[in-house]
């Protein structure tokens, strides 16, 4: 052994270390820097009963770092074991996707044994597709509009940034001062979009499709306009789609009546939309809701934010995805659903906290919340109140908060 | 003033943080509660929180802090947000006359939905941007001294006045909390607006304004 020449010692057999060495079948990585070392020639050598100590010691030492290591070495092995069957899983689920779904959506897609494949997450490489298949176009927007929007957009952001006054007066009541508001909003937003991903920002792959898609969403709904929020909803859409696609996605999206409600900002109806989602809230998770009633935590303070982005700013990427998985199969109860889930999870954790720690952590949920944990949540929660289902409730609510309007007509939050 | 912590006080103030979209509002609450700037962050959408405890004399005073989506078209629903808050900090970015323009119709909300006595400081923010400067030091200086307001120029990417900033929010606050006699201090969100009428500034009155940096 090498230290031991070093030391000049080679006369004193069996070394320790070579005894434990000889023992190992395996090597544990930390023994190369973990080495017992005799004192130089020149110092007097250790008293025996020292010297005896030390090996034992130093034994224990790397008996102790060896099952470390061996524990570290199955974890490893158990990970990767788990990565291949998740790889598999998911390319016979790309099989089965691409081969028996695709090609049969209208009779598949509502059946039970689709159904069960869609709530395990739909892989990356079909996801677009499924998505696009699942919310439909039920504004039939075609290639070409999104062409002539994305051009009307192009021109007004020319003329703008020129200085040129109003272009066509088609628009009235939308100022060029609205519109320029609109742009630089757009323009501040990108560059906050998942900023981590940096593909979004100036000089990114796919800074000018989002680009695009939110100028072009401009111009084909003048009267909705930007809000924030959508350029979270376009970032994601583009990464599984082509712009084209995630443009009319991103339109028939937000065209759905929850979406409508909410980027129109239609105060009376979110409030609505709030009100529903507490009676499954107090239905589900009765001692949490009286908890945050007694301290006045609102719902609006986190599903604002949750709704706005469907989850893609509050939730890990891949598990705000497989959220949109279901919620395109699902419509808007899913969001919901979702939500009780995520407080069901931390239940427990939420009912000890006041109101400004749920606040903070409703509002910054953990980032590396566990996709199964999550859906283990959601997959509890009923959305059925003394049955009713989730479309009944509301509409109740609905016609309720339009009775109230009709008796004061400025009623406010 | 040190920092103690954070669950041992004997007052809670409400601060919301207002303004424009992209001035800052984040970044700043993000230096003061956990001395971190952030050159790419998210936009908010809604509210976020953060809390600091700092001293205040001998008392421990928690600022709960709304961060709040600086986006005009959510203002209906955020407005709830302004309830019961004591302090707030109307910020713009000094290198965009377009969010200082817009100063007045902020504090119009504020006033619509706040208490009237609340604590209300101005802040210039970027003020590291010196070159790209677009509202002068005076200019918005003598707004807020019309207004009554408070006003600092901060840069929550270097650090200045930041903490400046809070503080003195935070001990405005504090002061008009300990003229209202109140003898017990247990631990509970203060509201200003009960105050017997007369005895506090209204929101019209003038208070000290541009401290001197």
């Amino acid at each position: 052994m090498e230290y031991e020449d070093k030391a000049g010692r080679p006369s004193r057999p069996p070394s320790p270390k070579q005894n434990v060495r000889k023992n190992l079948d395996f090597e544990p990585l930390s023994t190369t820097a973990l080495i017992l070392e005799d004192r130089p020639a020149n110092l007097p050598a250790k008293p025996a009963e020292e010297a005896q100590k030390h090996r034992q010691q130093y034994e224990e030492m790397v008996l102790q770092a060896k099952k470390r290591e061996l524990k570290e070495a199955q974890r490893r092995r158990k990970q990767l074991e788990e990565r291949c069957k998740v790889e598999e899983s998911i390319g016979n689920a790309v099989l089965t996707w691409n081969n028996e779904i695709l090609p049969n959506w209208e009779t598949m897609w509502c059946s039970k044994k689709v159904r069960d494949l869609w709530w395990q997450g739909i892989p990356p490489s079909v996801r677009g597709k499924v998505w696009s298949l699942a919310i439909g176009n039920e504004l039939n927007i075609t290639h070409e509009l999104f062409d002539i929007c994305l051009a009307r957009a192009k021109e007004r952001w020319r003329s703008l940034s020129t200085g040129g006054s109003e272009v066509e007066n088609e628009d009235a009541g939308f100022s060029a001062a609205d519109r320029e508001a609109s742009l630089e909003l757009i323009k501040l937003d990108i560059s906050r979009t998942f900023p981590n991903l940096c593909i979004f920002q100036q000089g990114g792959p796919y800074h000018d499709m989002l680009h695009s898609i939110l100028g072009a969403y401009t111009c084909y709904r003048p009267d909705v306009g930007y809000v924030q929020g959508m350029s979270f909803i376009a970032a994601v859409l583009i990464l599984n789609l082509d712009t084209a696609d995630a443009f009319i996605a991103f339109s028939n999206l937000l065209n759905k009546p929850c979406q409508m409600a909410f980027f129109r900002v239609d105060h009376g109806l979110m409030l609505t939309y709030f009100a529903a989602f507490e009676v499954f809230f107090e239905e589900n998770l009765p001692k949490l809701f009286a908890h945050f009633k007694k301290n006045n935590l609102t719902a609006d303070i986190y599903l604002i934010d949750w709704i706005f982005t469907l989850y893609s700013k509050s939730l890990p990427l891949d598990l705000a995805c497989r959220i949109w998985d279901v919620f395109c199969r699902d419509g808007e109860e899913f969001l919901f659903r979702t939500a009780l889930g995520i407080l069901k999870l931390f239940e427990d954790i939420l009912t000890r906290m006041d109101f400004i720690h749920s606040a903070q952590f409703l509002t910054r949920l953990p980032e590396d919340l566990p996709a199964d944990e999550v859906f283990a949540a959601i997959s509890t929660v009923q959305m059925q109140s003394r049955n009713k289902k989730w479309a009944q409730v509301l509409s109740a609510l609905q016609k309720d908060s339009r009775e109230m309007e009709k008796g004061s007509p400025s009623l406010r939050h | 003033m040190g920092n103690r912590t954070d669950e041992d006080y004997n007052f809670v103030f409400k601060v919301v943080l207002i303004g424009e979209s992209g001035v800052g509002k984040t970044n700043l609450l993000s230096r003061f509660t956990r001395n971190e700037f952030s050159h790419d962050s998210r936009t908010t959408i809604g509210v976020e929180f953060s809390t600091r405890t700092v001293m205040l004399g001998t008392a421990a005073v928690k600022a709960q802090i709304w961060d709040t989506a600086g986006l005009e078209r959510y203002r209906a629903i955020t407005s709830a947000y302004y309830r019961g808050a004591v302090g707030a900090l109307l910020v713009f970015d000094l290198t965009k006359h377009q969010t200082y323009a817009v100063v007045e119709r902020w504090l119009k909300e504020l006033y619509d939905h706040a208490e009237a006595t609340i604590v209300v400081m101005l802040v210039g923010n970027k003020s590291d941007l010196s070159q790209a400067r677009e509202v002068p030091t005076e200019e918005a200086c003598m707004f807020a001294e019309n207004n009554g307001l408070l006003f600092l120029e901060t840069s929550a990417l270097d650090s200045t006045n930041v903490e400046l900033a809070f503080q003195t929010v935070l001990k405005e606050i504090f002061a008009k909390v300990s003229k209202q006699k109140q003898n017990s201090t247990r631990t509970s969100a203060i509201t200003l607006g009960n105050a017997q009428a007369g005895q506090d500034p209204g929101p019209g009155e003038k208070r000290a304004c541009c401290i001197s940096l």
